[in-house]
């Protein structure tokens, strides 16, 4: 029988590892991710985990040793956050190409500088072309949800593809929230053994794996990892209603709410999620038509789904956690743009940055984004920043040989 | 929907009490919740603060509490230290207060205008009953005088995060300070 924990994201993150019976752990702690890595440590030594722990130096070993770990043939675990995944960049794209399918909880933390303890999506956002898939989080059920299925999907021979699965540091790594948790042996049911379907390492064996590929078969790998990212999409597909059939939560690549008759939506990504929600839900009981567009599936993005679920409407509002300095809107706001058909010229879709370096997104920015979408008369299209302050330009300014 | 906000110092359990109610209506009371926790620099001593939204159905909003239903105070020094406790309360927001003193509480009243402060020597019932001064258990038993939740639901739920021996202490605490608490 499934039974209710009292768990914060982190510790939603740790059970579904341990009952992926991970075997090797290799973690760096980093706020606000350190408690996965701690305990990680403690299942390990109270002997509930068997596994071994290895105590790295840095993220980019941390990195290179589930890795190595996990060729030899067996679930290896790392978690990190921020500088923390900016340090595996490295190696979180030998990992994609060498087809590690390794599932890696990242408590999303802005990027320095300013140093930032806190939630925004520049970390994971910086990755985003890694060859990783990017799962992201409303609630910690759906923390715990999600990395299991993450094994399913990443480990599945027509994907072999890592996957991250992305929680907003301290909204979700350090919210508690009431999470239902199957027993061992569903779970068991549902992810199974890990077994090897490409490249293996066997100890008593070595060999040297990754060597210099020639330009005459590099695209062709390459190839191989984009067709395991669009095999990504049906596979996911499927793991979400074999889940549904399974455990009763209903999970979807992108996740429509009280689209019906919407005029203006919101499409969002992570803890802000529940928030616009809770705000549709609101502006709805005031008569106003509006709705909101989830995206759980970053990577692969599913324009296909993005396309049929926003047709018809004509006000699209697009928030994203992170800046998109220099570009013409932030990562979110292009793909959707490129998702929806090109026919309708008069849908406009306005892209909004918010809620960096942990500035929270508050139920008044959700209505502020609302107001502005459904009252917008302006041809100007560069992002809005829906909560900077009007000081911006006065703050912590250094005049020095000016 | 319950919109509650914790103020405390730095080492006086705040977010752990937050967990705790979090804990007593989730799983002794079927409701939901959601903690918002606010981390910072603290340390002890410094002024710390914590959310949490309480719902018969799950709560989707993840986000802080800027209008409060319920106010937790554990150190009535709090408004000595920059602090406006009363920021975002409506005509129907209660304080809960910790101290011994029925005057300040009435100071609390009538500076702030809260509806109803509730009141009690909590620092007084977990020395009395745990022997350290760290009033976040007996302040949940004075938060169960307002209905947001039941005394019953917070002893088990305070057996459930300190263990059998710390929780029947903090919950002996709780349960003290339930039945002391005054209301003006």
């Amino acid at each position: 029988m499934a039974g209710y924990m009292m768990l914060d994201g982190n510790e939603a993150a740790v059970q579904a590892m341990k009952m992926a019976k991970v075997k090797v752990i290799s973690a760096y702690p980093i706020t606000p991710q350190s408690s996965i890595a701690e305990k990680l440590s403690d299942l390990v030594s109270d002997g509930i985990l068997k596994a071994k722990y290895l105590r790295v130096e840095s993220e980019h070993s941390a990195m290179s040793a589930a890795i190595g770990a996990q060729l030899t043939g067996v679930r290896a675990a790392t978690a990190t956050s921020s500088v923390g995944l900016a340090l595996m960049h490295e190696v979180l794209n030998v990992a994609s190409g060498c087809r590690v399918p390794i599932v890696m909880p990242v408590v999303n933390r802005a990027l320095v500088s300013p140093w930032s303890l806190w939630c925004d999506h520049q970390d994971s956002m910086a990755e985003r072309d890694s060859g990783w898939l990017q799962l992201y989080c409303e609630n910690v059920q759906e923390v715990f949800d999600f990395v299991t299925m993450g094994y399913r999907i990443a480990e599945h021979e027509d994907v072999l593809t890592p996957i991250m699965v992305c929680l907003d540091g301290f909204f979700l790594s350090h919210s508690m929230q009431k999470v239902l948790i199957p027993e061992q042996s569903e779970v068991d049911e549902f992810i199974g053994d890990y077994i090897i379907k490409n490249t293996y390492l066997d100890p008593t064996d070595p060999m040297i794996i990754n060597n210099l590929t020639s330009p005459d078969e590099f695209t062709e790998m390459r190839y191989q990892q984009k067709v395991g990212f669009e095999n990504a999409a049906k596979v996911m597909d499927e793991v979400f209603l074999e889940f549904e059939e399974k455990f009763g939560r209903a999970y979807r690549a992108v996740e429509g709410y009280r689209l019906g008759d919407a005029e203006a939506v919101i499409v969002s990504m992570g803890s802000m999620s529940g928030t616009v929600k809770h705000v549709v839900n609101m502006l709805r009981s005031e008569g106003k038509k509006v709705g909101a567009l989830k995206i759980v599936s970053f990577r692969p993005f599913r324009n296909d789904l993005v396309n049929e679920m926003l047709k018809g409407i004509k006000r699209i509002a697009v928030i994203d956690r992170t800046a998109g300095l220099g570009s013409q809107g932030t990562p979110l706001w292009h793909e959707v743009c490129n998702s929806i058909d090109k026919a309708s010229s008069d849908v406009i879709v306005k892209n909004y940055v918010g809620g960096l370096g942990g500035r929270d997104i508050s139920i008044e920015t959700i209505k502020k984004v609302f107001a502005d979408i459904m009252d917008d008369h302006s041809q100007n299209r560069s992002p809005v920043w829906i909560d900077v302050k009007e000081n911006a330009m006065d703050i912590r300014q250094v005049y020095i040989n000016v | 929907m319950i919109n509650i906000k914790f103020y405390g110092l730095g080492g006086q359990g705040v977010v752990t009490a937050a967990k705790t109610l979090s804990v007593a209506v989730s799983i002794y009371e079927g409701k939901y919740a959601v903690t918002i926790p606010a981390y910072g620099h603290e340390r002890r001593g410094a002024p710390v603060y914590t959310d949490i939204r309480i719902d018969s159905e799950p709560v989707l909003a993840n986000c802080f509490v800027y209008e409060p239903d319920i106010v937790l105070v554990m150190d009535e020094s709090i408004r000595e230290k920059n602090i406006d406790v009363s920021k975002g309360k409506h005509h129907d927001t209660v304080l809960v207060l910790n101290t011994a003193d029925g005057s300040v509480a009435r100071s609390y009243k009538d500076a702030y205008g809260f509806k109803d402060v509730f009141y009690v020597d909590a620092t007084h019932c977990a020395l009395n009953n745990i022997g350290l001064n760290i009033p976040n258990g007996a302040m949940l038993g004075a938060l169960a005088k307002t209905g947001v939740v039941t005394i019953n639901s917070i002893e088990d739920a305070l057996k459930e995060t300190f263990g059998e021996k710390a929780g029947v202490k903090n919950a002996n605490a709780a349960r003290e300070a339930y039945e002391k608490t005054e209301k003006i």
